[in-house]
């Protein structure tokens, strides 16, 4: 079973406390975890993918036009809370697999090394390009 | 340059997708399959990936201990993700041209749906500062 886990970040908190403003050695203390789990993943044989996305301030909506041309705006909707910064595809035996991989990402060290317990969305895979389902 | 297209669905999108007439489900599934072969044989797909119902998701947050505890998704959230495509191409305009075809996917009846897409662009890897 193919699930999706989405780190969620607060639109409210992305100007202040972003990777980018945090102590350096703290960055690269969250990066190299995050090195590690992939690898880990992937030994596992769990790792389907992952992507880590850029920030909300270049993030555009785009509509269809009647002529089928883009009709674009500045992201994000007014009404978000969050804001994706990345995600893991896996590919787990169980859900319960699946959220005790989110629970070890929502570990993921924050300033000052301590656990940022991040919310991490998990949702099931329905069709995917990697089962050559679309 | 890669872009990952999101595709949002409000919350009860779900339940009202699959009471459309069958025809209409077919031919929406139709187009994104098509779609997805299209940007494949144009070398510009990447990936996509079509995600089940918001009633299956969960919201996890590891516990002191390190262990899951597991929670129903933002209640507040009005939409959700239902699905995406990562695109890789030579310019922003590029995407935000797939994004509009993606946008005009057919609907009840076949007219297009015009749903907003969120375009936003994939890091090839952590800040260049923390390498």
């Amino acid at each position: 079973m193919k699930y999706i886990l989405m780190m969620q970040f607060p639109l409210s908190e992305w100007k202040t406390s972003r990777m980018e403003l945090w102590p350096p050695q703290d960055a690269k203390a969250h990066i190299n975890f995050l090195r590690q789990f992939n690898k880990e993943l992937t030994e596992a044989g769990e790792f389907v993918r992952t992507e880590g996305l850029g920030g909300p301030e270049q993030m555009k909506i785009v509509r269809a036009k009647k002529d089928g041309t883009p009709a674009i705006t500045d992201g994000p909707f007014p009404e978000s809370k969050e804001v994706l910064a990345g995600y893991w595809i896996i590919d787990v035996e169980t859900p319960q697999r699946a959220y005790e991989i989110a629970a070890r990402a929502s570990a993921a060290p924050g300033p000052g090394g301590a656990p940022l317990h991040m919310p991490i969305e998990v949702h099931p895979v329905m069709m995917s390009s990697t089962s050559g389902d679309v | 340059m890669k872009y990952m297209l999101m595709m949002n669905a409000p919350r009860g999108g779900y339940k009202q997708f699959m009471s459309w007439p069958r025809k209409d489900i077919e031919a929406h599934i139709a187009f994104m399959i098509n779609f997805a072969k299209k940007l494949s044989a144009a070398g510009e797909l990447v990936s996509a990936e079509g995600l089940a119902s918001p009633v299956q998701a969960k919201l996890v947050r590891a516990g002191k201990d390190g262990k899951p505890i597991t929670d129903g998704v933002f209640p507040e959230a009005k939409e959700f993700l239902a699905g995406y495509w990562i695109v890789q191409v030579d310019s922003p305009e590029r995407a935000y041209q797939i994004a509009a075809e993606a946008s005009a996917a057919p609907g009840v009846g076949g007219p297009p749906l015009n749903m907003a897409i969120e375009v936003r662009e994939v890091m090839s890897g952590p800040p260049k500062d923390f390498e």
